[in-house]
């Protein structure tokens, strides 16, 4: 018997595996580097956020609760802010 | 946002909890290493303070809390757009610039603001000239302008910037 | 219920290492670029899994190591894309 925990767990990271491939669909079908740039920083920030949500509950403590926010919550950062970078360089080079 | 003002104590405090929770996230929680985490994180705040001076920003609770409900929804109806986009049979894309003038001074508050509209579905600001963002956009006839306008409005009452 | 968290570890890995073939098609190093960073947001989520999966203390603490570099490549790569540029409007760049 499965636990409702493990259920939400197995559901949060199933969907979470499901963005990381949409998002590798989108980096290999996209036809420019610029939505090809929408694909990455959207769908595995997603991606990350589902399955660090899937595991919060099977955290230890509050710290290690924490640590999983912190992680996503960096790569979101990351992710933002650099697919802006990468975009502001493109759209720069095409002029 | 002069560099003589005195820095609020309120923004050393947040600053300095935020740090030590930090700490105690990486090092664990023992009795004896307390004192080590807390200068640390004191360190921490010396040298966040150096980088990123305390803006104009004032959070207000209410419109916070709302914009970073809305930030979420969005964020995960971004997820579902370009993963339909994608897998779709035929890719559903008709990309392209939008000017969108801005009213949020230039500062952290813009760059904070273009982090959220970047996670927001189907645009993504590339960089501002002479207060114009440059957004990309993944489908030219969704409004896009009037969405990141109305985006814009929400983030000043949450920032106070009105 | 650790084998279907290792599994989706799995997965995510498989599916990004599938988006490493836009480092193939380039066709600029900006897409190559961009499949080396879904890749390591989806390192970041393979670990965070194989940590809870395993129980192997510290797995998690590479995964906030990997999140916390994650943004520089990036910026490095675009630093040398800006400087490349002369019309660059960057004040920190050199003429």
């Amino acid at each position: 018997m499965i636990a409702l925990v493990d259920l939400f767990s197995l559901a949060a990271i199933g969907a979470g595996v499901f963005f990381f491939f949409a998002g590798t669909v989108g980096l290999l079908r996209f036809p420019d580097s610029l939505t090809r740039l929408h694909a990455l920083a959207k769908a595995d920030n997603l991606g990350l956020g589902l399955v660090a949500l899937g595991l919060l509950p099977r955290a230890d403590t509050a710290l290690a609760a924490l640590k999983l926010i912190v992680i996503w919550a960096l790569v979101l950062l990351s992710g933002a802010s650099t697919a802006q970078l990468i975009g502001r360089a493109l759209r720069r080079g095409r002029k | 946002m002069s560099p003589g003002a005195p820095t609020p104590s309120k923004a050393l405090a947040a600053r300095l909890a935020l740090f030590f929770g930090l700490w105690l996230m990486i090092a664990g929680w023992t009795a004896k290493d307390l004192p080590v985490g807390l200068v640390t994180a004191a360190g921490a705040v010396w040298i966040s303070l150096w980088l990123l001076p305390p803006g104009d920003a004032s959070l207000r609770t209410a419109p916070l809390a709302a914009l970073v409900l809305r930030f979420l929804r969005g964020s995960i109806f971004a997820g579902f757009d370009v993963a339909r986009r994608a897998l779709a049979p035929r890719l559903d894309l008709n990309p392209g610039f939008v000017a969108c003038p801005l009213t949020l001074p230039p500062g952290e508050s813009r760059n904070a603001f273009c982090l959220y509209q970047s996670l927001q579905p189907g645009t993504l600001p590339t960089g501002a000239e002479s207060g114009v963002l440059q957004v990309h956009a993944l489908d030219m006839s969704q409004p896009v302008a009037a969405n990141l306008a109305a985006d814009e409005a929400l983030f000043k009452q949450a920032t106070g910037h009105e | 219920m650790n084998e279907p968290l290792l599994a989706a570890a799995g997965l995510i890995i498989l599916t990004v290492a599938i988006g490493l073939i836009r480092i193939l098609r380039g066709p600029d190093d900006v897409d190559r670029l961009m499949a080396v960073q879904l890749l390591g947001t989806g390192g970041i989520a393979a670990l965070l899994l194989t940590a809870y999966a395993t129980g192997v203390p510290g797995v998690d603490d590479v995964a906030l190591g990997l999140a916390l570099l994650a943004a520089f490549a990036t910026m490095a790569f675009v630093n040398l894309l800006e400087t490349d540029d002369d019309e660059t409007e960057l004040g920190e760049t050199e003429p």
